[in-house]
């Protein structure tokens, strides 16, 4: 089986050559790792609960691999898979802890990403990244689906299953509180150069 | 606004320029607007600068190394348990991995494992770290072997656990001396042998996870280099180079026959 993923113009990596051999990895799949991962972090807000939840993603990508279908994007269908799977997960924590709240953790500062300096220096970086953790779990996902990822809107909006009405409104509003959040005055983000 | 000037743009036409996923047939609309409207230009301008700026501070994600559960996770379910060990057992499950590399080489294979950043499993590495030590005359080590009793000590210190220098001067190989790698997750003792010929392999160890109990030797060619490595309770032993497959194993069970034996003497 091969799925080629639609390539974006900020892919970081080139798809590796088709290795169908049963005891490897699968390439396409390896390939969309570090992209899951990233999402992953956001989402979790911590680099090794990320790390499970792309391995869960992953585990159901192989129950459901006839659902793989040449020429669709993989990539998206992942993003779907992860977004179910981390719903279902935060839906049994909250079962499970009914008094603690999984997503209100604002500027944790354990988000734990790697930032590499350019636009705006580390510590702003590291900063942007505590605001997105402010941002409802709404909002972050379109927000990073959108910016980040680059995928269209219409698969953002089969990615979480909403309408694509709701997924430009809650586009524009991530990127208002966003805006916000920035320009507070205690924010060192004053202005995003 | 102008009310006698053109409509609006809708918010949502305004994301979709943002992020290039505007009709085309809409896009000359939107850029006389932005061209004209100031405020609209700006609010293009700040949103495009977030976008940049979200990208980024998490672009770095990916280039991190994948971690080897993930890698196993991308591997067909029913080939998993043969193929784990076949591919990432070997790397991951042992106490302790030594590899001999002979020669130079790389290792073309598998690009999809390394393209990450660093050569995910032991083989690959050591084969890394020999092809660039190796090549090195002048400097391939950092302790040279008149220093053998020191060599050991601090390697034995860094590692954490009792380190072993073999003597393969009854295969033709003498001690260079040796150095500290780094690697993916521990640092790596490595030791420099060289033949008559200025042939040389290099031995690497280090302390892994789990012992997983596996003794089997295997076999495996990286353009054109040979690697032996196998796999104790708690050491794990390759051997890589361009000499011949039956030489390698020679020296192999040598460095494996001295191995155990120092092993027994020095228990843990």
């Amino acid at each position: 089986m091969r799925i080629r993923p639609r390539l974006l113009r900020s892919d970081l990596v080139t798809p590796p050559a088709a290795t169908d051999a049963p005891g490897l990895p699968h390439p396409d799949l390896v390939a969309a790792i570090p992209r899951l991962r990233r999402y992953a972090r956001v989402l979790t807000g911590d680099a090794s609960r990320a790390d499970d939840l792309v391995q869960d993603t992953l585990a159901r990508a192989w129950e459901k691999r006839r659902l793989w279908r040449t020429g669709s994007d993989l990539r998206a269908w992942l993003f779907t898979i992860m977004h179910n799977v981390h719903v279902n997960q935060l839906a049994l924590a909250r079962r499970d802890a009914a008094n603690v709240s999984i997503d209100a953790d604002p500027g944790n500062a354990a988000w734990q990403l790697p930032v590499r300096a350019n636009q705006l220096d580390r510590v702003e970086l590291l900063e942007l990244v505590e605001l997105i953790g402010r941002l409802s779990a709404d909002q972050r996902e379109v927000l990073l689906l959108a910016a980040v990822e680059e995928l269209r809107y219409d698969e953002i909006a089969s990615v979480l299953a909403v309408p694509i009405g709701t997924v430009m409104s809650r586009l524009s509003r991530a990127r208002a509180k966003l805006q916000r959040l920035i320009a507070e005055p205690a924010s060192p983000l004053r202005v995003v150069k | 606004m102008n009310p006698s000037g053109p409509l609006p743009i809708p918010d949502a036409e305004v994301q979709a320029y943002v992020d290039g996923q505007l009709a085309p047939d809409r896009l000359a609309t939107l850029e006389a607007a932005v061209a004209s409207d100031t405020a609209l230009a700006s609010r293009v301008a700040e949103m495009r600068a977030l976008n940049a700026a979200l990208r980024d501070a998490l672009d770095p994600v990916l280039a991190e190394p994948i971690p080897q559960q993930l890698l196993a996770a991308a591997m067909f379910p029913g080939a998993r348990a043969a193929g784990l060990r076949r591919w990432l057992g070997p790397a991951f499950a042992v106490a302790a991995t030594l590899v001999v590399g002979v020669g130079i080489g790389w290792f073309g294979r598998d690009a999809l494992i390394e393209r990450a950043g660093t050569p995910t499993t032991f083989a690959r590495q050591a084969a890394f770290a020999h092809a660039l030590y190796a090549t090195d005359v002048n400097r391939p080590v950092e302790v040279w072997a008149n220093e053998e009793k020191r060599l050991v000590t601090w390697l034995t210190k860094r590692l954490g656990f009792q380190v072993h220098a073999p003597d393969l001067n009854g295969v033709g190989y003498a001690l260079v001396g040796g150095r500290l790698v780094a690697g993916n997750e521990k640092p790596t003792a490595l030791f420099m042998y060289e033949n008559a010929d200025k042939q040389r392999l290099s031995l690497q160890v280090r302390k892994q996870a789990a012992g997983s109990g596996e003794t089997a030797f295997r076999y495996a060619v990286e353009n054109g280099v040979g690697v032996f490595y196998w796999i104790d309770d708690a050491c794990g032993y390759a051997i890589s180079g361009n000499v011949d497959r039956a030489q390698l194993l020679k020296i192999a069970h040598v460095v494996y026959g001295q191995l155990a034996a120092a092993e027994t003497a020095t228990p843990k």
